[in-house]
């Protein structure tokens, strides 16, 4: 069962993350949309330090404007698409109110 | 008039290697700030929006030993020793230093060894005497 579908718009945490981390310190914070589903799969919190029977969770292929991502990028039509998994997405903010 | 564009692209290499770097003497400080915490502890793969200049792209072929170490560490996979994101997180807990002065595969074969002597399945002195016998048999000098 999916938290999130496709449209919907999402911010990824802001939170620590000690010693690794698959999702990517620019994008902390940030708001952008769900583009695609990509299977369930064994979170990096646990896989990358041997749990191969780790929590499964949802990733999502996420879509931000890469205006919104570096204040001072020119193209505004430009995006980037990346791999988040569930734990580190939630609803965007201005729409959760 | 010679081309920019060229004049660019052989030069760049040059340009990259003025790159400036801030040295900073570590030694152990008895205390440190939280800011300089979270600068030491940083994930060496997260570089997105670092500032960086083009690079010119090379096609390097693969070599022999670069082969043979994804091969070991794709079977060490398949005989279930380890995953594919324990080796990502393995390379990025050599350090950054290590992590950039290595070749790409001298990651993959340095977390290899680290691994397989953690979990149990060769020790240190094991692995040493393998190179030193390795080492002796190929000539090998420094």
């Amino acid at each position: 069962m999916r938290k999130f579908q496709i449209g919907d718009r999402v911010t990824v945490k802001e939170g620590t993350s000690l010693f690794y981390t698959r999702v990517q310190t620019y994008t902390r914070g940030k708001t952008g949309v769900i583009a695609d589903y990509r299977p369930a799969w064994v979170i990096p919190e646990d896989e990358a330090w041997g749990r191969d029977d780790g929590r499964k969770e949802p990733f999502y292929v996420v879509r931000f404007n890469q205006r919104d991502l570096w204040p001072e990028y020119k193209d505004q039509n430009d995006t980037l698409e990346t791999e988040i998994y569930e734990r580190w997405l939630e609803p965007a903010k201005e729409e959760a109110k | 008039m010679r081309s920019p564009a060229v004049e660019f692209e052989e030069e760049q290499p040059m340009i990259s290697a003025l790159v400036p770097a801030v040295h900073q003497a570590l030694s152990s400080p008895p205390t440190i700030s939280n800011r300089f915490f979270h600068v030491l502890m940083h994930i060496p793969h997260d570089v997105g929006g670092q500032p960086d200049i083009p690079r010119v792209y090379q096609d390097i072929p693969e070599v022999d030993w670069e082969m043979r170490t994804y091969i070991d560490c794709e079977c060490l996979g398949w005989r279930g020793i380890w995953n594919s994101e324990e080796r990502r997180r393995g390379e990025n807990d050599l350090g950054e230093t290590i992590y950039f002065g290595f070749p790409y595969y001298g990651r993959w074969i340095t977390t290899a060894a680290r691994t397989l002597i953690s979990k149990g399945y060769i020790t240190p002195d094991e692995l040493n005497a393998k190179i030193d016998e390795v080492s002796k048999r190929l000539g090998v000098k420094e």
